[in-house]
């Protein structure tokens, strides 16, 4: 029991009195009359992608409406599907009105122009949880203007997962490792149960970011380290563009082409493809539809890729918000976003682990989580996770996600690239010429 | 006078200890310089740092990895044959192994292989312990358990402790991390010769998803069997990679976070090889020209003629490859190389892995006096880097690199222009 100090005994001087009545004097009137009385209360307008995981975003409209009632603030939380997340945006900065706060599932570098510095919202977090760390500074950094043109609160790694029954019939019980093996193992489940590999090739954000990372891994870099065309000047793009076409003929399935939106995760919740790279949302949707296909679905790191890149995979969701800098209540935007931050680990929860916070101070025991998850069967699935922010570089790597990088990702440039050569459209070669012409005059335009 | 005599009696202890300490110290450096009696350098000091020895089988089972699938084992296997040549054997029985280091069984090996820390220095101070091969995934365990520390009964009865259990279970150990994901961060890059027997070179490896689309898929030089990465099957020297980062990132590896210490963004391996991969495995990387040197062609030409002057040349009489920039910067960018790992599930037929424990630290008797150095060689027996060959016996003879200094740049080596590895020898084949 904690003892208070006692008062007994002592003195108020004329000093002290004084001292109080001043204070009193000043901050009265805010207990007395609050900030509707001098004016009508504010409204926060927030546009969201709307999560995978569906629990998620019932908490975010909750707790943002819980900060709107505790800062005297009417908040409306907009969620939208995430393939007219660039299109609603681009009209409200083309209008320049719309709402408040524009939360991307990747960084949007293209918005630079109208966005506020967030800079300060960093600040304001810093000494509550440190630093900003590397994976927020490279995603929402503009290294031309100095400025950070959104702010990043969490993110989602990017792991393999694959299908241990199947892959164990096959002699790879412990799932592919390399990309050598997805393809040879690939092809043996093929051949054998005509169940394909089912890697995302499609122009969405799933194919956007599984394309990336094969290109990363293989060392076939879009941008270089100052945001200059990389991309062809060497032969690892179409190596890389060789070894897709190959994976795809030995293989995949048709269907790699023309899934919508998360084809690649009902197609895995249906057990017709034997693995996939996807946020872990794909296993929790596994686990609440049918556990028996959960316990079957492993997780692995990624894949090491060739040429000296490692074990690496580009992140599936870098959460970042924008206030825009025609929003009408930029201060309180910043103090919503900085005090979300206070809420990551609850974050952490409702996403069912699906969200990585970018200050790992928030979810200090995130190792223990994943290693002992109350979902998962066995319940250390996901401990596989554990090193993800070592193996996750930022989108646009390795540089900063630069408005030219971020424009070749959201125009679905390398999934159309790939398609072309999947498709019998054009060679490695061409489809790696003509894609390079194409990010060169995106690099150009923002210069 | 309670209190001198005290002191007194400390004073005493303290200069019993110095005195001990002086009979010790100036016998160091005769044990060293002689060798005295011992296969080991330094018997004396053998304990603190002591040569190579294969691991017991729990140890390799409490590692995740099932030691019945170990292939060419040493102490069970290839005690004679490469890379031990003439009268050497690889290993030998020796049951200070155990002594030394519980996690070890009685077999010391012999066998040092030399190479090259992929970190840019191009400087021969890797020296490590081909233990054994494995060539399919199978050998991961997925399940074990294994209780330590029970204790029923000790101290008269009274004392009892259940003791703590090491298990595997999925795969992954007490840490929730597969062996297989920890090894997979480290890679150990194998040359092997590309000219075969009748002279032709062999621009890809005969495995059929290793193929670079670079280069003909036949010819082919073979990967079939762990024999492929005997030393007189390799080029060159091999190279490992250098992500082996401590923990603590004291050695300047990017192991966090903070730009100031990744400004690249990219973090290093988290895994540390002398503190998580416990049996000092590593992913084999095969790398290999996919451009015959006697007709690189206008862009590779040139790339090789530079590697050639800077490096000298292989057996096959390409340029010896020394640093991560130049296979992936130089010859890979450019199409004159590929690389890659042969398929985890076996049906490649060779090494997928290799238990080769890098020597932490190969001063002071870690390399005994009767250890060999397994190198490349000439056709002439000479060493192709001699400069290897300088830090092994250095190490064994004096327990230091050469001058003392931590470590020994190579020689420069001739290049094929002034070797009788010129391009286009053909055939030349140890």
């Amino acid at each position: 029991m904690i003892k208070m100090p006692s008062t007994k005994g002592r003195k108020v001087s004329r000093r002290d009195f004084l001292e109080l009545a001043a204070v009193t004097a000043s901050i009265g009137p805010f207990f007395l009359f609050p900030r509707r009385a001098f004016a009508s209360q504010q409204t926060l307008k927030i546009a969201k992608w709307s999560h995978f995981v569906p629990e998620f975003d019932v908490w975010f409209e909750s707790a943002a409406k819980n900060w709107g009632n505790e800062h005297d603030t009417k908040v409306v939380v907009d969620k939208l599907p995430l393939e007219t997340i660039r299109a609603t945006a681009t009209a409200e900065v083309q209008v320049g009105n719309g709402h408040d706060v524009f939360i991307f599932p990747w960084p949007p570098a293209e918005y630079y122009e109208h966005a506020i510095d967030h800079g300060d919202v960093y600040q304001r977090v810093a000494s509550k949880y440190g630093a900003i760390p590397q994976l927020a500074h490279r995603s929402t950094f503009n290294p031309k203007n100095r400025k950070y043109f959104a702010f990043a609160d969490f993110w989602a790694p990017s792991p393999l997962h694959f299908f241990q029954d199947y892959w164990a019939e096959i002699g790879m019980p412990l799932g592919p490792v390399h990309y050598g093996s997805l393809r040879s193992g690939g092809r043996k489940l093929r051949d054998k149960f005509d169940i394909p590999c089912g890697l995302a090739f499609t122009p969405t954000l799933e194919g956007n970011v599984t394309l990336h990372t094969i290109l990363y891994a293989f060392r076939a870099w879009i941008l270089d380290g100052n945001g200059d065309l990389l991309f062809n000047k060497n032969v690892f793009a179409s190596l890389a563009l060789k070894y897709i076409q190959a994976l795809y003929q030995d293989s995949g399935t048709p269907d790699q082409l023309s899934w919508g939106p998360a084809g690649n995760v009902e197609a895995m919740l249906a057990r017709k493809t034997s693995s996939t790279t996807n946020a872990i949302s794909l296993l929790r949707a596994a686990e609440k539809q049918d556990p028996r296909v959960a316990t079957k679905i492993w997780l692995q790191p990624p894949l090491l890729g060739s040429n000296g890149m490692g074990v690496t995979a580009l992140p599936h969701v870098t959460n970042c918000s924008v206030v825009w800098s025609f929003s009408q209540n930029q201060n309180a935007a910043r103090q919503f976003l900085a005090d979300m931050i206070d809420s990551s680990r609850t974050g952490y929860e409702k996403s069912l682990g699906c969200n990585f916070p970018v200050y790992p101070k928030t979810v200090p025991d995130l190792v223990v989580r994943l290693s002992k998850d109350p979902q998962a069967d066995p319940s250390y699935k996901y401990s596989e996770l554990k090193d993800a922010l070592h193996w996750t570089p930022n989108l646009g790597v390795p540089g900063f996600a630069t408005p030219a990088f971020m424009e070749v990702f959201n125009t679905s440039l390398v999934p159309r690239m790939v398609q072309s050569v999947l498709r019998g459209e054009r060679s490695p070669e061409d489809a790696a010429a003509t894609a390079a012409v194409e990010i060169q005059r995106i690099v150009d335009k923002w210069k | 006078m309670k209190s001198i005599r005290k002191h007194a009696a400390i004073f005493v202890a303290v200069l019993a200890l110095v005195g001990v300490l002086f009979v010790v110290v100036p016998n160091l450096p005769a044990q060293n310089s002689n060798g005295v009696g011992s296969a080991s350098f330094n018997r004396g000091s053998a304990n603190f740092n002591p040569p190579p020895c294969d691991y017991n089988d729990t140890f390799y089972q409490d590692n995740g990895l099932d030691p019945t699938q170990l292939v060419g084992r040493f102490g069970t296997d290839r005690q004679t044959g490469p890379p031990a040549t003439g009268n050497q054997v690889n290993w030998v029985a020796d049951t200070n192994c155990g002594i030394n280091d519980p996690n070890r069984r009685n077999f010391r090996i012999l066998a040092t292989t030399g190479g090259f820390p992929d970190d840019g220095s191009g400087s021969p101070t890797e020296f490590i312990s081909i233990l054994a091969f494995v060539a399919n995934q199978t050998a991961f365990e997925t399940t074990y358990s294994r209780t330590v520390g029970a204790i029923n009964g000790g101290l008269d009865g009274d004392q009892q402790n259940a003791g703590s259990t090491i298990s595997i279970a999925n795969s992954q150990n007490p840490r929730s991390i597969a062996m297989q994901d920890i090894v997979s961060n480290f890679e150990g890059y194998a040359a092997l010769k590309q000219r075969l027997p009748n002279g032709t070179f062999a621009m890809n490896p005969c495995a059929p998803d290793m193929v670079s689309p670079l280069a003909p898929a036949t010819p082919c030089f073979p990967v079939n069997t762990v024999n492929a990465v005997f030393t007189p099957n390799l080029r060159q020297d091999w190279r490992f990679a250098t992500n082996r980062n401590a923990m603590d990132g004291s050695d300047n590896n990017c192991v966090g976070t903070d730009p100031a210490v990744c400004p690249d963004g990219i973090s290093d391996t988290p895994f540390g090889y002398f503190c998580d991969d416990l049996l000092g495995m590593w992913i084999l990387t095969y790398f290999w020209y996919t451009v015959d040197p006697a007709n690189p062609g206008p862009v590779c030409g040139p790339i090789l003629a530079a590697l050639d002057q800077k490096n000298g040349v292989s057996l096959d009489g390409t340029p010896i490859i020394l640093t991560a920039d130049e296979l992936n910067n130089q010859l890979e960018a450019n199409g004159c190389g590929a690389e890659g790992q042969e398929a985890v599930d076996g049906s490649d037929g060779g090494a997928v892995w290799l238990v080769c424990p890098a020597i932490p630290d190969p001063r002071n008797g870690a390399i005994a006096r009767d250890a060999f150095l397994d190198q490349v060689v000439l056709p002439n027996g000479a060493p192709q880097n001699p400069a290897l060959t300088q830090n092994f016996l250095s190490l064994q003879q004096s327990g230091n690199f050469p001058n003392n200094a931590s470590v020994s740049k190579p020689q420069s080596q001739k290049p094929r222009s002034q070797t009788a590895l010129g391009r286009g020898s053909g055939g030349v084949m140890k």
